[in-house]
């Protein structure tokens, strides 16, 4: 970027050092992505097997296309990335605003746009956008992660976007986004700042899995025990716990044996013990203990925010983003209903075993036991057919490409590229841990595309040109020593 | 802690992350993989079979409302190779229940065993009854499917309604909605309706378990569609005298045709020899098909709209009227005939005898050769016209308006066009050196004409309706669909007017009622015209034709009737065409020693081909 300025024009392609690595990377999960979408859509019984409607023979075209956007990329001079990083995420916003008013629904999601022949989901390209916004935000030179008003421009850059995208009914592809706060973390934010997200996410999937009293009784425990770690003296607290049980139980028999009224134990329990707060609180100020006020501002804040968690819960997302968080939670196992997609998908891979059944022998796969099998389950193909081993080698490549580009990042001199590498790492291990993961039934079914391997046009195109726009930061770097 | 240090750190943290990350998959994955195998026996019972539901095809009737097609249930048998069992079945009991050879079944066995993933079929077309005893049996792998088959009451038709079967490689290439195994109208109607009369096939996606026992619909029918049955159609003809026609043409080469002139509707198209339909159904298909096919009549050859004729004298008809329209004959002009025309030095085209000079409405009648020798010279030479050339361009022009030459866009399948010269035609073949003398045999329907039986019966409606016509189909009504294509319903008029068409008709009165080369054919109170022809041919003796409609001021029916090698057009052509007139008209026979002597005609020429 600004280096052609510095060292007077930038060099011609041929004299680039292309990370040669990369690209073998790029080429093998396109190619093996493709096979595996041969295999999903492969229709033994039909007549024209290379009708253009067999969508391995359209991913030949979109492949075709990407390879387009990869040479005009590594031909275009990288210091425009840097100048078009703000007009690019601007644009990327009104596209998507775009796609909200006018746009196609596919899935429920609003999310598309029609292009004639073919259907963009602009949010891939936003992605990129982002990624380049963010990397020029905190690279310009008076940017400071420790500063707070840096960091709610940080949060604005990577929240904006999201919150369309999540008005779009298309979340999944939202989170993404989230992923940037492994770029944040190597920039240098405060870990201790990550550690409110960690909680949030707990207490989210913890209010969704238990009962409520469970919850309570874990919370006023796990409080309980981080006031200990802090303070010592575990005997009163011993004692405290107990006489917050036993006081409950009291008044639980009391309620509903001796008066009549029907209490629950969730809420003597929860008196009781916002009662005994005031106590600890006047504990806390007279033993000149600080720290207690923070444990009891989480205990509250905990206390507010699980009502508000299953009222978001149960009005905000959409009825089939609700089933598939109980679904990856295990809380509705229903073989026949949503949980039918991620036993397909987990049948289909363990079926797989070590070597898998070879190329077009899939049989789940194949005859379409595993739904989206071309798209967002593209990876059973590849559990199916070539088993833990092709398994093993497919997630070397993405394991090796996504460290990789953290290393190209880590020698690139200008802050701008090595920010952008590591937002696309990030955008990388998302889809994958993300994508993979819902195959497999560690992760909820969120319908975000396996990069490189899915069928697809604009995913494909769209990681194309992340990538490649890496690739070419790190082939103008300068070289020192011999060459 | 400096800069580089805390970098460091930070790095070293998201390395592991991505580590961690990989590394919890790659775990999950060795689990579900290697360890637990809960998945492969799930993924063995995961198994669905789909089976196509097959649309019952559309029936046909005839123009009463009688059935001459009908679609009767059959089933085929399917396997599926891998499902069978791999201890193997009892192969003795299956071929006892089927009827079944067993080196035959072993044959079908290998052969599904080659793509075992699929449906493969083992035979088709069972009874209700085989398919019912099989069921019962229970054979792991194999099951029936239903489908339709066709029947032909009447048994008439055959090249008329033409026959399905089995679609071949080559359809495949070209209709890929169709699929290996599928149906198709392969002539006649079921192939030019074939759209309306397939339907649209359903299918059935059943669950089954790892012993191929159906377990049940698929994810509660969520898959399923139901076939739409083929819609019926109510075809022009009318059965019974179809029928009749048939009979009569028995033991005879050519064709018939009647057509209703006030609609265009084909009333009877008769190809002949036939075939009953009823062999080219189910399993002998094949083998029957192959004798048709070595038959040196050639009876799956639909003479009616692919068979090129001379049209003999009943084309001297076309001849007066392009005369008349263009003004070089009146219908009162007399031309002289002893015994012929003689038309150069030494060269006489013969006639027979008949009093001479006549009028057109006699010559006509008593289809005199010499007088229509004049006409046809006047046409062509016409002053008007610059050269010879021109003038039969012109009548050429006029013949083609009548149908000739040309397809008739009717909705039946392979209808040809016949032919008319035109003057290049005769410029290449004489070199540019010709003159009326040259090709004085079209005069009277000979020489290059070549006619479908079906243009000549439409030829015969043109005269009836007196100057149009209304393009001849088949088919009356579709099902669900109010009406026709527009063009049934439009008169395509001829170049000719109806003004000139009264002598003609009157002519072909006279020939039938009062006296002519057709008396035989009168039936009191009918009032049938008629015009006989009598087609010189180079393959033997001469084709015998006729050409009629009825009653003369209200026509009902026209007909044409055509014998290879049948002699004089009123021995054997007029007979025919007179005896399904009336039976058409009045619904009775009062002559069957006419019936008889027809049946008793056996024209069989050991080498007949036209």
């Amino acid at each position: 970027m600004l280096r052609s300025n510095s060292y007077g024009g930038s060099r011609s392609i041929f004299s680039l050092s292309v990370d040669w690595i990369m690209i073998l990377l790029y080429v093998g999960l396109v190619l093996i992505g493709w096979m595996s979408i041969c295999s999903a859509s492969y229709d033994e019984t039909a007549i024209e097997p290379y009708s253009f409607s067999h969508f391995y023979v359209k991913q030949v075209l979109w492949i075709g296309l990407s390879l387009v956007v990869a040479l005009v990329v590594m031909l275009l001079d990288d210091k425009y990335y840097h100048m078009l990083a703000y007009p690019a995420y601007i644009g990327g916003l009104l596209v998507l605003i775009g796609t909200l008013l006018f746009g196609k629904e596919v899935n429920g999601a609003k999310a598309w746009i029609e292009l004639g022949f073919f259907s963009l989901q602009p949010v891939e390209l936003v992605k990129i956008a982002t990624a380049l916004a963010l990397a020029r935000l905190m690279s310009s030179y008076s940017f400071s992660i420790t500063r707070f008003g840096d960091l709610i421009r940080v949060a604005t850059i990577i929240l904006l976007p999201l919150l369309i995208i999540i008005l779009q009914n298309d979340t999944g592809s939202g989170i993404v986004l989230c992923s940037f706060i492994f770029v944040l973390y190597r920039e240098g934010l405060n870990k201790w700042l990550c550690i409110p997200f960690i909680l949030i996410a707990a207490l989210f999937i913890g209010s969704l899995i238990l009962t409520p009293m469970t919850m309570l009784v874990l919370l006023i425990l796990l409080c309980t025990i981080f006031e200990v770690l802090m303070n010592g003296e575990w005997q009163s607290r011993v004692i405290y716990l107990a006489t917050l049980a036993l006081t409950s139980i009291v008044i639980y028999l009391v309620a509903n044996y001796l008066i009549g009224w029907s209490l629950s134990a969730y809420k003597a329990l929860m008196g009781v013990t916002l009662l005994s707060l005031l106590v600890v609180v006047v504990y806390a100020y007279r033993a000149h203990l600080r720290n207690i006020f923070i444990v009891v501002a989480i205990f509250v804040g905990s206390m507010i925010f699980l009502p508000t968690t299953s009222f978001l819960f149960n009005e905000v997302l959409q009825p089939h983003q609700k089933d598939r968080i109980y679904s990856f939670l295990g809380i509705k196992d229903d073989p026949q209903g949503i949980d039918f997609n991620v036993n397909q998908s987990k049948i289909a891979i363990g079926s797989g075993g070590l070597t898998g059944k070879g190329f077009l022998e899939g049989t789940q796969v194949k005859y379409n036991f595993v739904p989206e099998n071309h798209t967002d389950f593209i990876f059973c193909t590849v559990g199916e057919e070539w088993g833990f081993l092709g398994c093993l080698v497919v997630l070397a490549m993405y394991c090796t490409l996504i460290l990789r580009l953290m290393r190209i990042g880590e020698r690139q001199e200008e802050p701008f590229g090595r920010i952008y590498c590591y937002c696309v790492a990030s955008i990388l291990l998302f889809h994958l841990m993300v994508n993979v993961g819902m195959t497999i039934g560690l992760m909820p079914v969120m319908g975000i595309p396996l990069p490189f391997m899915s069928y697809g046009g604009s995913s494909l195109m769209a990681f194309t040109l992340l990538l490649f726009i890496a690739i070419r930061f790190d082939a103008s770097r300068r070289r020192f020593g011999v060459e | 802690m400096s800069y580089q240090r805390d970098s460091l750190i930070r790095l070293r943290t998201l390395q592991v992350i991505v580590l961690l990350v990989v590394g919890v998959i790659l775990g999950r994955l060795f689990y579900i993989q290697l360890i637990d195998d809960r998945y492969k026996d799930m993924a063995d019972n995961n198994a669905l079979r789909h089976v196509v539901q097959y649309p019952p095809r559309g029936e046909v009737r005839d123009r009463n409302g009688e059935f001459i097609v009908q679609s009767r249930e059959a089933y085929d048998l399917m396997v599926i190779a891998r499902e069978i069992p791999k201890e193997g079945f009892d192969t003795m009991r299956m071929c006892r229940v089927l009827g079944m050879e067993k080196e035959e079944l072993i044959k079908q066995l290998t052969r599904a065993k080659t793509r075992s993933r699929v449906p493969m079929m083992i035979t088709n077309q069972l009874s209700k009854e085989v398919k019912l005893r099989f069921d019962e049996c229970n054979f792991r792998g194999f099951y029936t499917v239903y489908r339709t088959i066709r029947s032909y009451p009447r048994r008439i038709g055959g090249n008329l309604m033409g026959y399905v079967g089995e679609i071949n490689a080559d359809q495949l290439r070209k209709r890929p909605e169709y699929r290996a195994g599928d149906y198709i109208g392969i002539s006649g109607l079921e192939s030019a309706y074939e759209e309306v009369l397939r339907g649209k096939k359903g299918v059935k996606v059943n669950e089954i378990d790892a012993h191929g026992v159906i377990k049940g619909s698929f994810r509660d029918g969520m898959y399923d569609s139901l076939p739409i049955p083929g819609r019926s159609l109510v075809c022009t003809i009318d059965a019974e005298l179809q029928e009749l026609a048939e009979e009569l043409m028995e033991g005879k080469v050519g064709s018939v045709v009647a057509i209703e002139p006030s609609t265009g509707e084909i009333l009877l198209m008769v190809s002949s020899p036939t075939y009953d339909p009823n062999d080219l159904v189910g399993k002998n298909l094949r083998l029957n098909y192959n004798k048709l096919l070595k038959n040196p009549h050639r009876p799956l050859y639909n003479r009616a709209v692919s068979s090129h004729y001379p049209p003999g004298s009943t084309f001297k008809l076309v001849q007066g009227l392009i005369g008349l329209q263009e003004g070089v004959l009146k219908p009162s002009y007399r031309y002289p005939c002893n015994g012929g025309y003689t038309y150069a030095k030494g060269r006489k085209m013969k006639c027979h005898p008949h009093p001479s000079p006549l009028d057109l409405r006699s010559a006509v009648a008593n289809s005199c050769n010499a007088y229509f020798c004049y006409v046809f010279r006047d046409i062509i030479e016409n002053k008007k016209y610059e050269n010879v050339k021109e003038g039969l361009d012109v009548w050429a022009d006029y013949v083609r308006s009548f149908g000739f030459g040309r397809t008739l866009d009717s909705d039946f399948a392979n209808e040809t066009r016949g032919y008319v010269p035109t003057s290049e035609f005769y410029n290449k073949v004489y070199h540019n050196s010709w003159k009326a003398q040259t090709i004085i045999s079209l005069s009277i329907g000979q020489g290059e004409l070549g006619c479908t039986p079906l243009q000549m019966a439409n030829l015969a409606a043109i005269i009836a309706n007196r100057g149009y016509y209304y393009i001849p189909h088949i088919v009356r009504s579709v099902e669900g669909v109010d009406s026709l294509e527009q063009r049934f319903y439009e008169k395509q008029y001829t170049k000719v007017d109806a003004e000139h068409f009264e002598p003609i008709v009157e002519g072909m009165w006279q020939g039938v009622n009062v006296a002519g080369t057709s008396t035989r054919a009168a039936v009191a109170g009918l009032d049938i015209c008629g015009k006989t022809g009598t087609a010189q041919n180079p393959h033997g003796k001469d084709h015998s034709t006729f050409l009629s409609f009825a009653p003369k001021d209200d026509p009902k029916i026209a007909i044409s009737v055509y014998v290879e090698n049948g002699g004089f057009g009123a021995t054997i052509a007029l007979p025919i065409a007179s005896l399904l007139i009336e039976k058409y008209l009045t619904d009775t026979i009062t002559r069957p020693y006419m019936i008889d002597q027809v049946k008793q005609m056996k024209i069989y020429y050991p080498n007949a081909k036209k």
